[in-house]
């Protein structure tokens, strides 16, 4: 049974030298391109030099510390956090924070739920919900004390987080959590 | 203590704070197809970028590009949703991204260009073109293997050596006049 094909003539838009298949060589376009690839190269460098260095988290950059107003506790954590990847917040108290062999340390809901706090070492003595976050009772004995809050934010975003301890002004800061 | 939560909450309900922060949140846990989508795309441009070796002309180090690359880009994309909808959905989002992308080579030469390169003259006239072969990170050695492999054995029998655009060396033997 005969069929009726659309057909077209078999031609080559590349124009032909002694009649020969052509190349198609573009040396024009590929020194443009050689030149972009350069530049990429460049580009992909000063990415690697700034991911090092902590722009994109995890470096000198991304380390932060805040100290409370009076220097009762001090906060050591990485103001620029990456999605789903584990960091640690440090909390290290003086003294004056320990109070009838307690410390009470507050945080804001940001730090659990956005930067999501995974555990809390040691584990609180207690825990009390309210303010806009939650209030942990540690046992302590005698500075240096500190505790770690095991951080592993679960989206990208810029979060405010509170922290402070009961009857000490609080440290507020920003994370970026990058993609 | 008293007003911490301030910061946070200002005067909205509890559940609408950070909401601009929380929609973001929730757009990125719904884009693993985007992710993989985006992923298919920055991969067709680092591999275009890195050189058109990998295509054909595969050392054991190109291998090893091409298998990391392959493996960082996996987990990336996938992350943690190791759900099967999950797969089949990206998947298919890479089928689309790909079927996108050669459908717009068959639609605009200078996109297929700029995705494909050029075929380009390493070997004429018994010179070699000296640029091309250091732009595209080929040795002389890369040429002579190709001609190996189409039976000329020595350089003066070639007419003209071409990498093409999927990667391959091209070989023409010279015509011998009679």
């Amino acid at each position: 049974m005969a069929t009726n094909q659309i057909s077209r003539p078999v031609e080559d838009s590349i124009a032909k030298v002694n009649d020969e298949v052509a190349v198609g060589e573009d040396l024009d376009f590929q020194r443009k391109w050689w030149r972009f690839e350069n530049a990429a190269w460049v580009v992909f460098t000063l990415i690697i030099i700034l991911d090092l260095s902590g722009l994109f988290g995890r470096g000198p950059i991304a380390s932060a510390e805040r100290r409370s107003a009076d220097g009762v506790f001090d906060v050591k954590y990485e103001r620029i956090e990456r999605t789903d990847s584990p960091s640690i917040l440090t909390v290290q108290f003086a003294q004056s924070a320990i109070q009838n062999g307690k410390i009470q340390l507050y945080v804001s809901n940001s730090l659990i739920k956005q930067l999501g706090t995974q555990r809390v070492i040691p584990a609180p003595q207690d825990t009390v919900v309210g303010e806009g976050g939650l209030t942990y009772t540690f046992p302590a004995s005698r500075s240096p004390a500190s505790v770690d809050l095991a951080l592993q934010p679960s989206g990208p975003g810029i979060y405010d987080f509170t922290i402070g301890v009961v009857g000490s002004p609080p440290v507020q800061a920003k994370v970026v959590v990058v993609p | 203590m008293e007003g911490w939560g301030k910061a946070e909450a200002g005067n909205q309900p509890a559940l609408s704070f950070h909401s601009s922060a929380l929609y973001l949140e929730v757009l990125f846990s719904m884009a693993a197809v985007l992710r993989a989508f985006f992923g298919y795309f920055f991969l067709v441009m680092i591999v275009r970028i890195v050189g058109r070796r990998p295509g054909k002309q595969m050392t054991p180090f190109e291998f090893v590009l091409i298998f990391f690359i392959g493996g960082l880009a996996l987990t990336a994309i996938v992350g943690d949703e190791v759900s099967f909808t999950n797969g089949i959905c990206q998947i298919i989002t890479m089928g689309l991204a790909h079927y996108s992308l050669a459908w717009a080579r068959t639609k605009s030469r200078r996109f297929a260009r700029l995705v494909d390169g050029t075929a380009l003259i390493l070997l004429e006239n018994q010179s070699w073109r000296a640029d091309t072969l250091r732009h595209m990170r080929i040795f002389d050695d890369d040429v002579i293997a190709s001609a190996r492999d189409s039976g000329i054995k020595t350089l003066q029998e070639i007419d003209r050596a071409v990498l093409e655009r999927n990667g391959e060396i091209s070989v023409s033997r010279l015509q011998q006049d009679a």
